[in-house]
Formats: C-alpha cells, structure tokens, sequence
C-alpha cells in the first residue's frame, strides 16, 4: 500500500507537471460551450414560445383564398397580407416583401374533403424559421377547430386536462441540460481517465522503463494499482469542479454526493478496463484503439436502459431519485470488483 | 517522390504489422457489438430521459396516458395531494386538474404532459383510419429559394440560455442589428458568394400535419455526417501514435541521418494514413450513396485532424501528453466542423464548415465551387501551415529531447525565420488562418456570457490572440538573439509584423469572411474600415516590441498584455454603442 501511494505521488506530480489537466478543463468548457449552444439553436427553433419571449419581428405572410383560416390567422402573431392570385403573392415574395404565401383551398370544416394548404417559404434563410414557427400555432388551432367539427362524427373524444394559467415555456431546455449536458460533463472525465491509465501504463512499457522500476521494491501490482488510483480520484475531482462551475452559471445541481460517487465508481470500471488492455497489448497504438472501441460500445450501452449511469445522473442531479441510487451504485461497484477480480487474474496468468 | 513512396510502403507494412490476427479479430466483434447496440438503440429509443418527472394523479386511466411515455415516473393514489405536497413530487394531477408548481422542472414536465398527450391522442385518432375527419389538415410545403436580403437576423442575436433579463438582451440585439446597416454596403454580403449557384427554384417539397409542420433542422443528416467522421479521427490517432512511437522509442533517428529530406519522411509517413482515411471515406460514401463529391469534402478535414495529430505527435513529451494535447484539438476541431452544421438549412453563415456541405448532398442539395472554396479554403490552409510547421522542427534536436512543447514551438517559428525572405512581414500572414479559425471558435464560446459581457469578453481575448501572433516572431528574434536588440529594430519589425497582418486580413476578407463582417464580432475582427486598422495593427505590434525591447524578452506575457490593452481599447471604442449604449 505504501508502495502503491508512492507512485500515486509520481503520477499526480507528472500530470500537474505537464499542466495537461489544465487542457482537461478547457475540453469539458468547450463541450460545455458547444451544448449550451446547440441547445439554444435546437430549443429555440424547435420551439415558438422560448422565441417569442424574445419579440423576433412579426412575419409577413402573404394569403391567397379565403376561409376559416383567415381568420386564425389574423388573431396570431404574424403580420397578413391578402392576394387575389399566386402570380402577384409570388412577386412580392420573390421581392422579399413578404416571407411566406399560404394557399388556402376552398374545403370547410363542415365539408368531408381533406383540406389541403400549400405554404411557399424561401430556402435556407432565417426567415423562413421565423415564419414557419409563427405559423404553427395558427395553423394547429386550425386543425383542432376542424377536427372538433370532424371528430365528433366517428365519436372521437380528445384527453382534457386542465390547469390554472399556463405558463407556455418548452421542457426542452431543461431536458436537454439535465438529460445530455450535465451527464457528460460528468462523465467525460471518467473517459478522459480510461486514456490516461493507458497512457501511463504504454508509456513504462515502450520506454522499457517497466523493467527498472519492477527491479526496484515496488511490485508490478502496486505499480499498476498505484497508476489505476490516480487516474481513478482525479475523477470525482474533476468532476465536482464541473458541477460548481454550472451551479455558478444558475443550474442547480442536487445530490452532488451521490453523483461524485457514482462517476468515481463508473471509473473505476472504465480505468480496470483500460488497464486491462494496456498490460495485454503493451503498445499504445493498439490499446488505446481497442479502448476507443469499447468506449464507443459503453456510450452507446449507457443509453438504451434505464437506470444507466448516463439516465441515473440525469435523475440524480434533477432531484428525481434519492438514495435509492446506493442500490445501482453497489450493482456497478460490485461490477468494478469482478472486473477487478479478473485482472489480477489475468495478471497472474498472462503476464510475462 | 520515390523515396516518398518507399517511405511510405514501410509506414504501412509497419502499422499492419502491430495488428495481430487476434487484435484484427477482437476489434471486429467489438464493432459488431457496437453495430448491434446502435441498432437496438434505434429501435427502442434513447433512454435519456426515463423517470425525470415524478407524477402523482389520482385517476388511473390518465396514469396509461402518461405511462405511455418513459419520462415520468407515475404515481397512482387516492391521496396524490401528500404525495405532491410532502414527497416532492413535480406534478399533481386531481381528477382532470393539473397542479404544479413554479419551479423549472415542474413547468417542464407540465410541458412534457402537453405533448405527451396530444401524441396520445394522435396514435388514438390514426387508429380511426379515417383519414378525412382524423388528420383533416395538410400541408404541402414549397420550399423556394430567392436572393436573400442584406438585414437577415444574424444568428449571433439568439437569445442567451440563462434567464438573464430580458428586456436587456433584447435591447442589445437590437443594437447589434443596427451595426449591418453601416457596413452592409461596402462589404460583399455572403449572398454574392453563395447565390451564384444555380439551384432548381422548387426544390424541397415535402408534406406535413399542422403539429409536424417545423422548421427545417437537419438534424439526422448532421448525426449521420458524423459516421464520416469516425475513420478519420481512428486513422489521426494511429498516425500520432506511429510518430510518437518513434520518437519514444529512438528509431526515427536512422531515418534522420540518411540522405531524406525531413519533409519527404513526413510525406512519406503522411500518404498511407492520408490514402487510408479517404479510402475509407469513399467506402462509407459508396455503402450509405452519398454523393462522390463528399470524398473531396472530406480531404481538407482529414488533412486538417492529420495535420494537429502530427504537431501533436511532435510536440509532447509523453503518451499522457500527447493524449490531451489531441483530445483537446480534436473537440476543437469537431465544435469547429459540426456546430455550423447545425444551421445547414437556417442560414447560409452555416457553409463555414465542410461538413454543412456534406449535409447538404445528403439532404440532395448542390452545392457549387465557390460554396467549397467558402468552406474549405481556411482548412487547406491551416493544416499546410501545421505541416510545414511541424517539418521545420522534423529533427533530432527536437525528436529526441525533452523541450517544452514552448520551446519546440519557437523552434519552428526561428526556422521559419531563417528560411524566408522578409521573415516577419509573411509570419503575420501565415499565420493568420490560425487566428481566424481561434476566432470563430470564440465566438461560440462567448455565446455563455450575456452579450454585452460576451462581445467584452470576445473583443479583449481577441486583441491578446493577435497580438501575441504579431509579436511572436519578433520575440523569437529577440529571445535567439537573431538580431540585435535595439530600438530601430524593435520599431523595424513591428512596423513589417503589423504590416503583415493587415495584408493578411484584406487578403482574408476576399476569400472568407465576407459573411461575418456585417456583425459587431466582425467589426472588432478588424474589418470594414482601412487605414484605422493599418495604424492599430502597427501601433499596436510596436507597443508590444518596445516592451519586449526595454522589459527584457523574459517579460513577454507583460509585453503582450500592453499591446492587447491598446488594441482592446480602439476595439472597445468602435463598439462602444454595443457594449456600453
């Protein structure tokens, strides 16, 4: 143990040394800074209400034709401009005057017939996603007024729920914070440290430094062990820092305690399994190749069940589950020991 | 070129043959393993978001509602009201009446209800198969293109993600939107270069209900551009690893001693690895029947992740290293290419990234010549650059010792100064690709910061990155002693290195950034006007290079810190209505 803690001290003294942390951090305010903007173009273009906060300019629409729709039209936020034909609407149009025609066909609600609208809107342009945002709440105020008429005739009844004052706002945002961004702030230390231990383990390895130090007192396991710790706690540090950084930018993060635990325990997993690959291959070009492998393999695995690591940080930091979470955190430590079990296993059997 | 190609044979019968059968073999079944998650994935969806919201009601058949949906965890009770008021829980529904409260969460998963059921209901009214009286609204959408207006909405002025306030920002966009009206007219909008292609005028035509009626965001082409990817950065990091390797393990030297030409080693080295991650780029564009075009997308960005591996491979000093100087190129690299991308549809600034372009073909979209010069010129550059950067300090004295990654940096630039005809004048040009890509990548960053914070932020980072590229060369001259260090001198090389940049930027501006010259961030790039930013450039590398002359070259940062001051602050008065209006 002692052993194992000296070469702990050698590993964290060379990382802070190379200040490669330091470049750590900048990669996780990227990722932060490419979510956070992703999700504002996401967020915002999906959805109307988080736009109109923000009065974008009332689109002008040209209409051709008359009907119900008119005059859902005339009640929503867009600015209408009335045509007799296509060929005068499509001029202004072409001109820019206005950013979208709707056709209106001659079908009512009270008729039997679909009712089929055309909307020109200009291609790869803003405006076209103003408009079409703009657009949509008439439109589906449209659809419900019609199918209220229609639906009767088969007896469809609609689900009615009711709530005092509605506040209008997406849950895209906060699924997209909570959901994507915060686990993989988390986690990409955890990633970030299965390399590491490869790295560190190649590099003894190809340098033909391994020899020497196994001639000194120090055993092969410690040596292993002391690397596989240190790539292991700067997790949960790294991680924390994350959580701090987005509780300053007003994300409120909860259960931080379990978080940190669970991500130091994924690490685990994923720090055993790098180690694995490295002592087996030795080179880094092929170790951290089969680890990028199964990297890909476990990102993909964290997302297609419930209660992954990935959806139970997610939870965690929502405030969504309490300490029920110790149950999962012990199924994946359990995990780490087997695999750990294994190794020295394996170590025993397949080193030379 | 012979010896590049038999440099080249060895390389790649040196990678094969690290990879035993066994590794080939293993790697296989992981990629089928992963061919069978991703697979299970799309058939059974995303679990992102299982039981975030914690629902209480207290009639059971809106409880198959909900759990028609995995996002709520859903409670059935008599007594709902305690579980909502003592038990956290983020909903209530009583009988048919919802309560929630006023926190985030709670308001979201009121939102989530919403459209839960309305695509409760959809799946009820489609089983009528009634088409008529079910889904009686459509709408057939044109989608047409026409010459875009100068004052389009540029996608600089969203909204901020945090609740700032908003009558605040919204003044500020409004204030940024006024900036365009100034320069629209003397610089060339981004219409004049992407206009002159010849689309059908009717090309989108697509056909939707009223609730699927959305703005175009080609979401599955952006996730699907990234498959193109994935060789590629594979390909990067054996060509890192192989270099590293090298070095590590002192083989490269006999290679140096011989009579090769350190660029024919490097070539020689690059081809396989290059060849490799085209060919399999047009495989995968062959498989999935993209356009043949995407291979010729593809080889300015493969070039590009090649071109950092190998400076990276070169400039650390260990595997850990190494690790995190390409894992942070690479996420730099990846925001760079697939954020625009994102916009493909929304806007034209979009086709600053190739892979807009790639999503285009695979949205069936042309794309013309001066829409790949647009996107692709800064890469070509850039990694030429890297390259050549990285051959200068191709040699033992930099393989095989321990510099800091520092020192081997000023390595490259004295040898570049050594090699050139007016050394300092050309490195301010040379390097300019670079600082124009730091700045675009700033740009996105800066989007955290409420916007006038952001454009302060953005205008004084901006103002340290060029000027540190300015005086970099003259404190390599100072600090080998190239040169004596004396005023005249000092005035001498400020006077070229800013003269340099300002050609650069003019010259830029042709080419590229055109499109981004109408925002504030434009304009505190230094573009619009002429002769204030001839003055600035030079007063500006001056202030650096007298201080580098009279503080000593130890004092750089300091130096630097001067010169960004006097730079910031004309930035800050140009855009002084922005940030302080």
């Amino acid at each position: 143990m002692v052993n194992s803690r000296v070469i702990v001290k050698k590993e964290i003294g060379s990382l802070l040394n190379e200040k490669t942390l330091l470049l750590a951090i900048i990669v996780q305010l990227l990722i932060a800074s490419f979510s956070s903007m992703i999700v504002i173009g996401l967020a915002s273009f999906f959805d109307p209400s988080s736009l109109s906060k923000y009065d974008s300019p009332r689109a002008e629409v040209g209409i051709v034709g008359q009907g119900e729709l008119v005059q859902f039209i005339k009640d929503s936020q867009v600015n209408p401009h009335y045509y007799t034909d296509i060929v005068s609407a499509r001029s202004d149009f072409d001109s820019n005057r206005i950013d979208a025609i709707v056709v209106i066909p001659k079908e009512d609600a009270g008729g039997n017939e679909l009712i089929n609208l055309v909307i020109y809107l200009p291609k790869s342009d803003i405006r076209g996603t103003f408009v079409t945002l703009q657009l949509k709440k008439p439109l589906e105020e449209y659809e419900s007024y019609v199918r209220d008429i229609r639906g009767a005739r088969i007896g469809f009844e609609p689900i009615r729920l009711y709530v005092d004052d509605m506040p209008g706002k997406t849950s895209t945002y906060f699924e997209f914070i909570y959901g994507i961004l915060i686990p993989l702030l988390v986690f990409t230390p955890v990633f970030i440290s299965g390399g590491l231990i490869i790295d560190m383990l190649t590099e003894e390895y190809e340098r033909k430094t391994m020899d020497l130090l196994l001639v000194s007192p120090v055993s092969f396991s410690q040596i292993v062990n002391g690397k596989m710790i240190t790539a292991i706690i700067i997790v949960p540090a790294q991680a924390f820092l994350w959580l701090l950084l987005l509780r300053l930018n007003g994300v409120i993060v909860y259960n931080i305690g379990f978080i940190l635990l669970l991500c130091g325990i994924i690490a685990a997993i994923v720090v055993i399994l790098g180690a694995m690959i490295a002592v087996k291959y030795k080179k880094r070009m092929i170790s951290q190749y089969l680890y990028s492998l199964v990297l890909i393999l476990m990102f993909l695995a964290g997302y297609i069940f419930t209660n992954s690591p990935f959806n139970l940080v997610t939870r965690l930091s929502a405030d969504s589950i309490g300490a029920e979470v110790l149950v999962y955190c012990g199924g994946y430590a359990a995990s780490a020991i087997v695999l750990y079990a294994g190794m020295i296993r394996f170590q025993i059997s397949g080193s030379d | 070129m012979r010896r590049i190609f038999t440099i080249a044979r060895w390389e790649l019968r040196k990678t094969k043959s690290s990879f035993s059968l066994k590794t080939r073999f293993l790697s296989f079944i992981i990629l089928i393993l992963i061919g069978m998650t991703s697979f299970f994935a799309a058939q059974s969806g995303l679990h992102i978001n299982d039981n975030i919201y914690r629902v209480a009601v207290t009639d059971a058949s809106i409880a198959r509602v909900l759990q028609s949906e995995a996002k709520f965890e859903v409670h059935v009770a008599e007594d709902a009201g305690s579980l909502f008021e003592n038990e956290g829980f983020d909903i209530l529904i009583n009988g048919a009446k919802i309560y929630y409260r006023d926190t985030d969460k709670s308001i979201s998963a009121l939102d989530a209800i919403d459209k839960t059921i309305k695509r409760y209901d959809e799946a009820r009214l489609l089983s009528y198969n009634d088409l008529n009286n079910t889904f009686p609204v459509w709408i057939t959408i044109k989608n047409i293109a026409r010459e875009q207006a100068f004052q389009t909405p540029s996608i600089n002025t969203l909204p901020q993600i945090e609740k700032s306030n908003e009558k605040k920002s919204s003044a500020a966009q409004q204030v940024i939107e006024k900036i365009p009206e100034k320069t629209a007219g003397n610089t060339p909008s981004i219409k004049e270069i992407t206009e002159i292609k010849k689309v059908s005028l009717i090309s989108g035509q697509s056909l939707a209900t009223p609730s699927h009626f959305d703005p175009p965001v080609p979401f599955k082409s952006v996730v699907l551009s990234f498959i193109f990817i994935f060789p590629i950065y594979f390909i990067a990091q054996f060509f890192s690893s192989s270099i590293m390797d090298e070095r590590i393990k002192r083989k490269g030297e006999l290679l140096l001693v011989s009579p090769l030409n350190s660029y024919e080693i490097v070539l020689g080295k690059l081809l396989p690895y290059l060849l490799g991650s085209m060919a399999l780029v047009a495989i995968m564009t062959l498989k999935l029947g993209g356009s043949p075009l995407i291979i010729l997308i593809m080889l300015p960005v493969s070039l590009m992740f090649l071109s950092t591996s190998f400076l990276g491979a070169i400039i650390a000093r260990s595997f850990k290293e190494l690790s995190f100087v390409l894992i942070f190129l690479s996420v730099f690299l990846s925001g760079y290419i697939f954020f625009p991308a994102m916009f493909a549809n929304i806007h034209s600034i979009s086709i600053i990234s190739p892979i807009t372009l790639v999503v285009r073909l695979l949205e069936n979209e042309a794309v013309s010549v001066s829409d790949y010069m647009f996107s692709t010129t800064p890469l070509y550059l850039l990694s030429i650059l890297i390259f050549i950067f990285g051959i200068f300090i191709y040699r033992e004295e930099d393989l095989f010792t321990q510099k800091s990654i520092k020192e081997k940096l000023l390595d490259s630039i004295q040898e570049f100064i050594k090699r050139v005809p007016f050394p300092l004048f050309f490195l301010s040009i040379a390097l300019l690709p670079l600082v124009f890509s730091i700045q675009l990548m700033l740009i996105v960053l800066m989007f955290n910061f409420p916007i006038r914070i952001g454009i302060f932020f953005f205008i004084i980072v901006a103002a340290f990155i060029e000027e540190i590229i300015k005086s970099v060369g003259i404190y390599t001259v100072f600090s080998r002693k190239m040169a004596d260090v004396t005023t005249v001198n000092a005035l001498k090389f400020a006077i070229l290195s800013g003269l340099g940049f300002f050609a650069g930027e003019k010259l830029l501006l042709l080419v590229v950034v055109a499109s981004i010259a109408g925002s504030a961030f434009g304009s505190v790039m230094g573009i619009g006007l002429l002769v204030f930013p001839l003055i600035l450039h030079v007063t500006s590398t001056a202030s650096s290079s007298l201080a580098i002359r009279y503080l000593g070259h130890r004092e750089y940062l300091a130096c630097v810190v001067i010169a960004s001051m006097v730079h910031a602050a004309y930035n800050l008065y140009l855009v002084r209505s922005v940030v302080f209006g």
